[in-house]
């Protein structure tokens, strides 16, 4: 038995180990290809950068203001104020011989590695949770079988880090590592229970991008409710057993073994606290923000300019989305209709899994960004990576998802084909826009049987842990 | 007293706002045209070489100079001095040095082409650096040169430009609202005739000679075998000579100028359709480049032509009568304006709410160095989460 133990303790320490040398590595590849930016040429590719993230644009926001015109001025910078003033210093800093924006790139470094930390210390939790829930629904006898439990911070980490869309949008230099950043900060204040750093981290991606406002469902169900978690009928059906089991005759029983009518209680209190610092912090930014743009229009310019252009669609770019396409040969008559038909799209599917998924909010702030990812107005690779790492954190329960090398071979055949596309459509001429919307259509497509299995496959692994209750009881009689 | 002023105000603007717009004067083209071929027209080519080199001395950039040169004197196989076009016997000046730019040279000095110019009305394909690009703001010089007549002036030896299509030109150029004032000035025989069909407001004209007179040559040159300058031409450049970009002398001083005895005829100028005063107009309005800069620090706003009219500061003598009357009554209409918006302001002051929102505003134009303390406040933030994240 101590033989085990140690055995086991070794191999503990060896995990981190190695999952700090993958990191380091992974940081050390981004420091290389930082180095090779020029021959890569990413930031000018649309898949990377769109004109809500692209550095280029951030540079001439900064200089606009240095020029002391409004950053917003000629419609090139449609980000927030607070990023201008953090990053566009930074942008002008150059050293002779090294690529440009190089200090840029260093931050999104730093926010990768930063939200990799992040992800795992969400995973350990997340794990915990599955290893408790387990062991009370009479699956696991003893710690030692926690060994069948993969460690899903650590490879949700290693695959943020190691993602190549990752590795692309950071040296590529757009701001989503920052938005992603902020995502992860907000996710891992709620499951570590760290009330204003999840609200902190809630208000700077809404700020920074408008989207994430839509996981305020998630959070909040975090911080009422807790972490994943079986649905509550599988413990009181196990506690129903279980009682049964010890004593058949009493009474008790007998009213134990009626239908449980028993909620799982909703913790006000830390949501409303959660709440309160909400508020506290977006009173900051506002005020910030209408600090630093007092001369140039306050408030009222930024929204519209930031939250108003996400919204209204105003640049048609091509990008990997399927919006661009579709409002470029819509008619104007008819476009504040699509408009509306195309961000209800994401705010309808809201209700329905809140209501499917409230018992497992972590998971159902994965599937939120998966669809907000899918359907907002801008989308780039940054906002894949972010998704495909929080779907790492669910490895255990979705081991059994069907197509997943379907999935993994389309993922792949999009994201090679799409540069092509893009090639043969605006530099060759031999293609034209249907090409590379062809292609953005079946990166949409994958994206969505990517998402409504990874749901199914949730939902199927609660469905197996209700048929195991019983049969696992009868055994145990 | 507040109906004089009123009265002397309106009398003012309408006196200092040139041609009645209300654009404002933004930026000054020229139209250069050599009409004549063949190597005994020289002095045509080199009057025209003179006025580019004159006004892109003085300002215009080659941007917003048309050069249209109809034949090639500079590397003509006559002319002894290869790549050289003198505009004196002195030789002193080359005007055929390295920076210019001919925009429409030989075969392509048309009418046809002139007239397109003029217009704007052009194939899709002709490219920017052929158009005349101007807008409502701006002032025009135009010259042309070469033999002309009654009413007609000569292109390339093989048709002719007459005066009512010029008027014609210039109509359509009016209604597009291609210039706000336009200078047309002519060295050709029975110059004057040419524009005596033009009806539209906002074109000066002037002509090195009228109807029945010719227009004469200054001298030969021995060297180069012919002569190198038109009269009318070398005194307008003897007066420009003596300029640089910062003088402020006047159209009518430039008009004044032309004695008819050395001319040896009689330069007319036609001022019914030009509404300012030609002792207020300076020269660089037209042949040259220099605006006056208002600061501002808000940008994309136009600003009116009153503000701007207000803020002139001439120096100069004649203009110190008209001008002086301007300043005062502006200044007192001002005051009074002045007046009125302290009284609106001391109504407002009543709200304490308002109150504190102007003291607020004025707090936050005091700042000078609003982006540190942004920053700042972003990094007291961040310590606060983390504070309060490993607390709770």
């Amino acid at each position: 038995m101590t033989k085990d133990d140690g055995e086991m303790v070794e191999e503990q320490k060896k995990k981190p180990c190695r999952f700090w040398i993958w990191a380091l590595s992974s940081v050390l590849f981004r420091l290389i290809l930082i180095s090779y930016a020029g021959n890569l040429n990413l930031s000018s590719r649309p898949e990377v950068s769109t004109p809500l993230t692209s550095i280029r644009r951030l540079a001439e926001g900064y200089w606009l203001k240095q020029a002391s015109m409004s950053p917003y001025a000629g419609s090139m910078y449609h980000g927030s104020p607070l990023l201008l003033s953090l990053l566009g210093p930074l942008t002008v800093q150059r050293i002779k011989g090294q690529p440009s924006h190089l200090f840029c790139s260093l931050v999104f470094v730093i926010a990768d590695i930063l939200s990799a930390i992040l992800l795992r210390g969400i995973g350990k939790k997340l794990q915990m949770a599955y290893g408790l829930n387990a062991r009370l629904l009479g699956l696991l006898k003893s710690p030692r079988d926690k060994a069948g439990i993969l460690p899903c911070g650590d490879i949700a980490a290693l695959v943020y880090l190691w993602n190549p869309f990752t590795i692309v949008c950071c040296v590529g230099l757009s701001t989503s590592p920052i938005e992603n950043l902020a995502v992860i900060l907000a996710l891992n204040g709620a499951v570590t229970r760290r009330v204003p750093l999840a609200a902190f981290g809630l208000v700077m991606a809404t700020h920074l991008s408008l989207y994430p406002a839509i996981l305020t469902i998630p959070v909040i169900f975090l911080l009422g409710y807790g972490l994943d978690a079986p649905p509550l009928k599988l413990f009181l059906q196990t506690r129903n057993v279980e009682s049964g089991n010890r004593s058949s005759t009493s009474s008790a029983s007998k009213q134990a073994k009626s239908k449980p009518t028993a909620q799982l209680p909703f913790l006000w209190k830390t949501v409303v606290h959660f709440v309160f610092w909400a508020l506290v912090w977006s009173l900051c930014v506002m005020v910030l923000c209408r600090l630093s743009l007092s001369k140039h229009g306050g408030l009222e310019e930024m929204f519209k300019r930031t939250y108003g252009f996400i919204l209204s669609i105003e640049d048609l770019s091509p990008n990997i989305g399927v919006f661009w396409y579709f409002f470029a040969e819509v008619f104007d008559f008819f476009r504040n209709f699509f408009l509306i038909v195309f961000h209800v799209n994401i705010l309808f599917m809201l209700l329905p899994l809140a209501i499917r998924l409230k018992h497992r909010p972590c998971f159902l702030a994965f599937i939120y960004l998966a669809i907000s990812s899918l359907l907002k107005s801008y989308p780039s690779v940054g906002d894949s990576a972010l998704y495909l790492s929080l779907w790492a954190l669910f490895v255990n329960e979705l081991a059994d998802m069907k197509f997943s090398f379907f999935l993994f071979c389309g993922y792949l055949g999009v994201s090679l084909l799409s540069p092509v596309m893009h090639n043969l459509w605006i530099w060759r001429g031999t293609g034209n826009a249907n090409f590379y919307f062809g292609n953005a259509i079946g990166y949409a497509c994958f994206q969505i049987v990517f998402v409504v299995e990874s749901v199914s496959a949730m939902l199927n692994h609660d469905r197996a842990l209700k048929k195991c209750n019983p049969n696992h009881q009868k055994v145990k009689n | 007293m507040k109906n004089l002023t009123l009265v002397v105000m309106l009398l003012c603007y309408s006196f200092a706002s040139s041609s009645g717009d209300s654009t404002i004067h933004t930026n000054n083209w020229a139209v250069l045209v050599c009409t004549s071929r063949f190597w005994f027209n020289y002095r045509h080519m080199a009057n025209t070489l003179s006025l580019y080199r004159t006004v892109k001395r003085l300002g215009i950039p080659d941007e917003r100079i048309i050069l249209m040169l109809a034949d090639d004197m500079a590397c003509n196989s006559r002319n002894q001095y290869p790549a050289q076009v003198f505009n004196n016997e002195n030789h002193q000046i080359n005007l055929y040095g390295d920076n210019v730019e001919v925009d429409y040279r030989g075969y392509e000095v048309t009418v046809e082409n002139f007239l397109r110019v003029l217009t704007g009305r052009h194939e899709n394909a002709v490219p920017r650096s052929k158009r005349l690009l101007s807008d409502e703001g701006s002032h025009i010089l135009l010259y042309m040169t070469g033999h002309g007549g009654d009413e007609f002036l000569k292109f390339q030896d093989a048709e002719e430009l007459q005066s009512h299509d010029l008027a014609d030109a210039v109509k359509q150029m009016k209604e597009k609202r291609r210039f706000k004032e336009l200078l047309i000035m002519v060295d050709t025989c029975q110059a004057a005739t040419l524009f005596n069909q033009l009806q539209s407001p906002g074109v000066l004209a002037i002509g090195s000679s009228l109807k029945g007179e010719n227009s004469y040559s200054h001298h030969l040159d021995s060297d180069i075998g012919v002569s190198v300058v038109d009269r009318f031409t070398y005194y307008t450049l003897a007066f420009f000579e003596r300029l640089n970009i910062y003088d402020n002398a006047s159209l009518n001083s430039l008009f004044r100028s032309y004695d008819p005895r050395q001319l040896m005829s009689t330069a007319y100028y036609r001022t019914d359709l030009y509404q300012p005063h030609l002792s207020e107009v300076p020269v660089t309005n037209f042949f040259g480049s220099v605006m006056e800069t208002i600061h501002t620090d808000s940008a994309y706003h136009a600003f009116s032509s009153r503000i701007s009219n207000s803020k002139i500061k001439s120096d100069t003598p004649f203009n110190q009568p008209f001008n002086q009357l301007s300043e005062q009554d502006v200044k007192e209409d001002l005051q009074n304006t002045n007046n009125q918006n302290d009284e609106l302001k001391t109504e407002k002051q009543k709200c304490p709410y308002s109150e504190m929102r102007a003291d607020l505003h004025e707090k936050l134009k005091k700042i000078e160095n609003v982006d540190t303390m942004v920053n700042l406040s972003i990094a007291v933030m961040i310590l606060v989460v983390m504070v309060s994240s490993s607390l709770l």
